[in-house]
């Protein structure tokens, strides 16, 4: 499976959507653009990750969707972040900073050994 | 989300799947849209839009699979996924899922059955503590198991043998008597017993006192023992019995307790009453009335005992060598002699079931080859949509696991049914405290079955398949190249069916030929609308044999006025009925020197011959006049009296006629007359002699009632005369001649017909298995059977090439058969009556048998060749 841009951890996938979520109740597709358009075009979310990502996160409990209807009029999906997925969000949030910040200072170490 | 939700959303996982889907499908068709949308509003041409849309999606498919894996429970998934597609395969081919289902099931069935009673009879231990120490004694002569064993050496034997923590004797046979006490009189079964039976076998009464060693002395009160469930019919359970006397045969035997529930010894009989050791019956050495039950002592071995015993029989022969010369005792564990009797027929029956099993095997084996040669473009289908192998061998082997069930289903069921009917068929008397049953271990066997034949006959037709469907891909359907080595395989199955069902049909075909040639066998008297029935007078209404005599004389002119009756017969015993001992008859100067001929032994009333159609051929019958005060008498059949006078005439003559006392009777033949079956019709004619009734009188006879025409209700009317004669005696032990006869060649006929309908069964499957394979190749070979119809080839010359290429296996498979048939039947020779295990008959017979109707499966699918239209052929591709 080669993501043509950045590639997204399975984790940080989760946290994306539970992110995206947490803004206003939405559409897979609409997570999906989200993304897309709040990274700025880096991360594309791939459609095989993202279901099952979204399936995964309902059997969780972390959101719920209810069938609503969308912009055209069509019938759709819509997932909306529970009071657990908000709270989960929190925790992951928190926990990806500081991911995040680990692996910064990591790599600015390597670089300086590098030297 | 609570557990509920959680469960819930599992559940709809596993079972609500089309919603489910449904919800995907649209789902994903939404956001191809969008994304379609969204680059025709960019201005591409909608055509591009759809293809740049959907080849940033991907296979659509492919995410739907991932995201059904995310949903969890895969394999379980797959598993309802796999059962769904088989029963819906299935419901399109009820026909092989009935023949495979019923095949299978016949065959687990019948294994199932078998299993279960060959585990009752021997691995369940007996149902006596420490049954393992148990052993039972039976008499040697020179050598040669016997039987019975003499009351008096089993006196000395537990007297001076040490191995025996104790050792008892018993009567093997149970006696009837009658019984009253309170209410009416009746029939009771006795078995005589020594008093330390009930120690020795390890239990004590349920209420009441256990016999103690006193009670078996001479001159003790005579005491009983209580069979629980008598107690409880006649008795009422009424606990104030116990220490009271009841009346057996007239005489007062006190009531010493009650034995619990279940409980029996051998035999099922109603009462135990303890013989006293100085009873004529139970001192003489000569006579032989017991077995012996012995526990052996502590750390004791078999082997040990038998030594032990072997030593005393040595010293018994030394001091009574008249009686005792090359007598021995022989001990066998107690389970390992109950079901010796049975060891052949439980074998034959296992190895016929087996053989089913085997055959119903390769005929399912057979018919998922077929099926999935057929199959063999659907597989390659899938797999080229993207099943992996594993998922279709998976998929395979969960539709073998539905039809094993179904088949374990079907078999379980069968089971329960075909245990009742064996154990009810072949009646296991001796084995008597062995219950067959559905046990856990039966159940866990029929289980394991259906496992090892889904592995064994399904997983190679899966693993074939699973290849084939690979190999051939999608280039010829089902007539692909590939499909030769599974016809091969199909092919020696089938051969091997055939050979099997040629074993059975040989081993059924000795055993009917065996039953016919004993059925044939003439007993040597008048069977036809004869009754027989059983009258015993107690005691104490008659006391002496003048009563007695007057008795039967009296009932003898009632039933001879009545219009209904043509002959009675009143003797001791009743040929077939009732063998009874031979004992040593011979000139008096002969007697006493060994080697005398014996003689089945009976008093008999005079007019016994007449009633009995036993045709009188020298010198008289009995007479009223042979009485005590007249010269000792006696009538030998024809055998008795040649093999004692030889050539001479033995009217006049005097025998020596061993009766248990030091000094033989003396009795003078009056009369000469054939012979008879006295035992059973296996052992054909032997000897016998008969005593004047008013000689030797008796207070238990046998009746032999001949009616005057078939309708006649006699039993009713000989009962109402016995009632008006006197009430207080019963009437018991009725059956006609003709069921005592059957019922004494009963085992045999149960063991071939259970056999016989194995064998039918075997016949079928083994048809079935032909004509598949025949049927199959003429499907599959019906273009080129068609281009050669077509080029000029004539439509028998086709047929014939079908017939002989089925008649081929039909042959192969009976050669083999034929020579496996050999080996086994002689395993059998034991079962076989005047039958030969390698009878030229029976094995012809089966020869042309199977060649007939393997003929007619042939011909089914050699027909159906000559059908092939070439046009339709060449277009059915």
């Amino acid at each position: 499976m080669a993501q043509p841009r950045a590639d997204l951890l399975q984790g940080s996938l989760d946290l994306l959507i539970l992110k995206t979520l947490a803004v206003e109740p939405m559409h897979g597709w609409g997570v999906s653009k989200q993304i897309q358009l709040l990274s700025r075009g880096t991360l594309e979310v791939n459609q095989g990750s993202l279901y099952p990502a979204l399936y995964r996160l309902r059997d969780r409990g972390l959101i719920e969707s209810e069938w609503g209807v969308a912009e055209n009029g069509r019938r759709v999906k819509v997932y909306e972040l529970t009071k657990k997925g908000r709270a989960a969000l929190r925790t992951e949030q928190e926990g990806w900073r500081l991911f995040a910040d680990a692996v910064d200072l990591i790599l600015s170490t390597a670089e300086e050994g590098a030297r | 989300m609570s557990w509920w939700t959680w469960t819930r959303r599992r559940l709809r996982v596993l079972f609500d799947k089309e919603s489910l889907e449904h919800e995907m499908d649209e789902e994903m068709r939404f956001h191809l849209e969008m994304e379609i949308r969204q680059h025709v509003a960019a201005g591409v041409d909608p055509k591009e839009a759809r293809r740049r849309a959907l080849v940033a999606f991907g296979g659509v498919e492919r995410h739907k699979e991932e995201a059904r894996d995310v949903r969890g429970a895969r394999i379980l998934d797959d598993l309802v996924q796999d059962t769904r597609i088989a029963l819906r395969s299935f419901a399109k081919q009820p026909g092989f899922v009935v023949t495979a289902v019923a095949t299978l099931g016949i065959g687990i069935g019948g294994s199932v059955a078998m299993f279960g009673v060959l585990e009752a009879s021997l691995f369940q231990s007996l149902p006596y503590p420490d049954s393992e120490e148990l052993v039972l004694g039976r008499v040697t002569r020179s050598g040669q198991s016997g039987w019975v064993v003499s009351g008096r050496d089993w006196i000395d034997y537990r007297a001076e043998a040490d191995a025996f923590a104790s050792l008892a004797a018993v009567t093997p046979f149970d006696i009837s008597h009658t019984a009253q006490g309170v209410g009416d009189a009746h029939r009771v079964r006795a078995m005589y017993v020594s008093p330390e039976i009930f120690a020795t076998l390890g239990v004590t009464p349920l209420i009441g006192r256990d016999f103690v060693p006193e009670d078996g002395h001479a001159g003790a009160e005579p005491t009983a023992m209580l069979d629980h469930a008598y107690w409880e019919r006649w008795h009422g359970s009424d606990p104030e019995l116990i220490g009271q006397a009841l009346s057996i045969n007239g005489l007062p035997v006190r009531v010493a307790g009650v034995l619990p529930p279940d409980f029996r010894v051998l035999k099922d009989v109603d009462v135990y009453p303890v013989f006293h050791e100085d009873e004529r019956w139970a001192t003489a050495r000569q006579f032989h009335n017991f077995l012996l039950i012995g526990r052996l002592g502590p750390g004791g071995t078999v082997g040990g005992a038998q030594a032990e015993v072997d030593g005393i029989s040595g010293r018994l022969a030394e001091a009574y060598p008249r009686t005792n010369e090359d007598k021995g005792l022989e001990l066998t564990p107690l389970r390992e002699a109950l079901i010796e009797d049975y060891r052949t027929v439980l074998g034959m029956l296992v190895a016929a079931v087996a053989l089913v099993l085997l055959i119903a095997c390769a005929n399912v084996a057979g018919l998922l080859l077929a099926r999935g040669n057929a199959r063999a473009a659907e597989l390659s289908v899938r797999s080229v949509m993207g099943a992996g192998r594993g998922r279709l061998g998976r998929q395979l082997l969960t539709e073998n696991a539905i039809l094993a069930l179904g088949a374990g289903a079907v078999g379980i069921a069968l089971a329960t049914w075909l245990q009742r009917g064996i154990v009810a068929f072949v009646s296991m008397d001796q084995l008597g405290p062995i219950q067959p049953g559905l046990s856990a271990s039966t159940l866990a066997f029929g289980c394991a079955l259906c496992f090892l034949t889904v592995l064994g006959f399904g997983a190679i037709p899966a693993w074939r398949v699973a290849r084939v469907g690979n190999s051939i891909a999608l280039r010829g359907g089902t007539r692909a190249t590939s499909d030769r080595s599974s016809t091969a395989f199909r092919r020696a199955l089938v051969i091997g069916q055939v050979a099997l069902t040629v074993v059975l049909l040989a081993g059924s075909g000795l055993l009917v030929r065996s039953f016919t040639a004993l059925r044939a066998v003439d007993p040597g008297f008048d069977t036809e609308r004869l009754l027989t029935a059983e009258v015993t007078i107690p005691n104490d209404a008659y006391p002496d044999d003048v009563a007695t005599t007057r008795f039967f004389a009296e009932l003898i002119d009632r039933l001879e006025v009545s219009p209904a009756v043509s002959d009675v017969g009143l003797a001791t015993l009743l040929p077939i009925r009732d063998p009874g001992n031979d004992v040593s008859v011979s000139t008096p100067d002969a007697y006493g020197l060994g080697g005398e001929p014996t003689a089945f032994q009976r008093s008999v009333w005079p007019g016994y011959f007449d009633a009995m159609g036993i045709q009188i051929l020298a010198g008289r019958d009995v007479e009223r006049t042979d009485t005590p005060g007249a010269t000792s008498v006696i009538v030998l059949s024809e055998q008795a009296a040649s093999s004692v006078f030889g050539d001479d005439d033995p009217i006049g003559r005097t025998v020596a006629v061993d009766v248990g006392r030091d000094e033989p009777e003396l009795r003078e033949v009056v009369g000469i007359v054939s012979d008879i079956v006295t035992s059973n019709l296996e052992w054909g004619v032997s000897g016998a002699m008969y005593y004047p009734f008013h000689q030797r009188p008796s207070r238990s006879m046998r009746l032999a009632v001949r009616s005057s025409d078939a309708e006649a209700t006699i039993a009713s009317i000989v009962r109402e005369e016995l009632r008006a004669l006197d009430p207080g005696v019963p009437l018991s032990a009725i059956a006609t001649m003709d069921d005592v006869i059957s019922g004494s060649v009963a085992d045999r006929k149960a063991v071939m017909t259970v056999i016989g309908l194995f064998s039918s069964v075997a016949v079928l499957l083994a048809l079935v298995g032909l004509y598949g394979v025949l049927a199959y190749q003429v499907t599959r070979r019906r273009r080129e059977i068609g281009v050669r119809i077509a080029l000029g080839a004539q439509r028998d010359q086709v047929a014939r090439g079908v017939l002989r290429s089925g008649l081929r296996l039909a042959g192969i498979g009976l050669a083999v058969g034929v020579v496996a048939a050999v080996g086994a039947t002689t395993l059998m020779q034991s079962w076989l009556y005047e039958v030969g295990s390698l009878d030229p008959i029976t094995y012809l017979g089966v020869a042309v048998f199977v060649f007939a109707v393997t003929s007619v499966a042939c011909f089914v699918p050699a027909r159906r060749a000559t059908r092939v239209d070439p046009v339709m052929a060449f277009r059915g591709e």
